[in-house]
């Protein structure tokens, strides 16, 4: 008996929207790591980022009808995360965590080799991003951190390259001060 | 920082064509970056991501029959025809339009379409500036409240719009955000209780627009 064949992601989308809803972990576990994996690169939260992914594949759950390019909806469900991740930084009461609680923020649990001295270093990196608007920091996020090209995300985020370079270019001017500091 | 720093940093320039100063901010970049790499937090996805999701999914209602036969109907299916059967269909399209070929005018400036005996349409411009959403879309009287035009944001700029056909009279609308948020149009020039507590943007359409 021949191996079943996976379903492509186009496959999928068909048969959820045809009333297969349990064929939506499929993607669930397809995309799951990758969305999350920048959300904690948005929020430097484990928390935060779990819960805002989740909203995501919920939300793409609810919308995938709106998803015009089904063979692509890992892209589409990302762009729902980074615009979920980019209102979530804006939010007011996110905006009030002090660089200093930063530190509390991020998951230790994940390096337990991380000494004192690299975990000042971490939350300082860190905290300089929060000074950046939410755009910049996706933007710096996804080319410097994450170290996608300008085409990958600027398709992903339905951007011009052009758009793409100019937030890029302001996020590192607001950052020279940080590296002033380091030099 | 001037062009070249950037433009090397971009990937595009080499190094070595830069000149001593600024090849010595690149490396302080490069090394603040690889901090930045450093310093990133990693992790999977956590192990009940999966089972929180399809629980969540499973409280939502399932889609009633009228909006599965909906979808049905909307959704982009392939479609084999033979070259005789587009003939035949074009052959009986051009019968079926010669006699109406008079032509049909509209107020100047206004785009307008519909027959003599039908009241005329007028295209109506919808502009939100949502620089957050990924989907925009409009409902009003003009659509019995469903939220069946979407407005586009090409360029990427957060400033969604769409040309809507709209029947001449006064109508009450709101822009639907992500499919989930009501907005309220800040630049409407009239507004009206909605009868729950919210206001609806008004839009009085003339026949002339």
């Amino acid at each position: 008996m021949a191996p079943p064949v996976e379903r492509t992601d186009a496959q999928v989308v068909r048969d959820i929207l045809a009333g297969d809803r349990d064929a939506y972990r499929l993607l669930v576990r397809r995309y799951g790591d990758t969305l999350h994996g920048h959300a904690l690169r948005m929020t430097a939260s484990q928390d935060e980022a779990a819960d805002l992914v989740q909203r995501a594949f919920v939300q793409g759950f609810r919308k995938l009808r709106s998803c015009r390019e089904p063979e692509r909806v890992g892209a589409w469900l990302f762009r729902i995360l980074a615009n979920l991740c980019t209102d979530h930084v804006r939010s007011p009461r996110r905006r009030d965590l002090r660089i200093t609680e930063l530190a509390s923020l991020l998951p230790s649990e994940a390096d337990p080799s991380l000494d004192a001295a690299a975990a000042e270093i971490r939350a300082r990196v860190w905290g300089a991003l929060e000074s950046l608007t939410p755009e910049q920091r996706e933007a710096f996020v996804l080319k410097h951190v994450e170290g996608r090209s300008y085409e990958e995300i600027a398709a992903v985020m339905d951007l011009s390259v052009a758009s793409l370079k100019m937030r890029v270019h302001r996020a590192r001017e607001a950052l020279r001060g940080l590296l002033e500091e380091y030099a | 920082m001037n062009g070249e720093l950037h433009g090397h940093l971009d990937g595009n320039i080499p190094a070595e064509a830069l000149d001593h100063t600024d090849r010595e901010e690149a490396d302080e970049w490069n090394r603040m970056v690889a901090s930045f790499r450093q310093a990133a937090p990693r992790g999977g996805a956590p192990p009940w991501l999966e089972q929180r999701v399809m629980a969540e999914l499973e409280s939502l209602p399932e889609p009633g029959p009228l909006r599965r036969a909906l979808g049905w109907l909307v959704r982009p299916a392939p479609v084999r025809v033979s070259p005789l059967t587009v003939g035949l269909a074009a052959a009986v399209l051009v019968v079926a339009l010669v006699p109406r070929s008079a032509p049909e005018s509209g107020p100047s400036g206004v785009q307008t379409a519909g027959s003599a005996s039908e009241e005329p349409v007028v295209y109506v411009q919808f502009v939100l500036e949502a620089p957050s959403a990924s989907s925009v879309a409009v409902a009003g009287d003009f659509s019995a409240w469903e939220p069946s035009f979407t407005l586009t944001d090409p360029d990427g700029d957060g400033v969604w719009s769409a040309r809507i056909p709209v029947r001449p009279g006064v109508h009450g609308y709101m822009f639907l955000i992500d499919e989930t948020r009501w907005q309220t149009d800040p630049n409407a020039e009239r507004y009206q209780d909605d009868g729950f507590g919210n206001r609806n943007a008004v839009l009085a359409v003339g026949a002339s627009g």
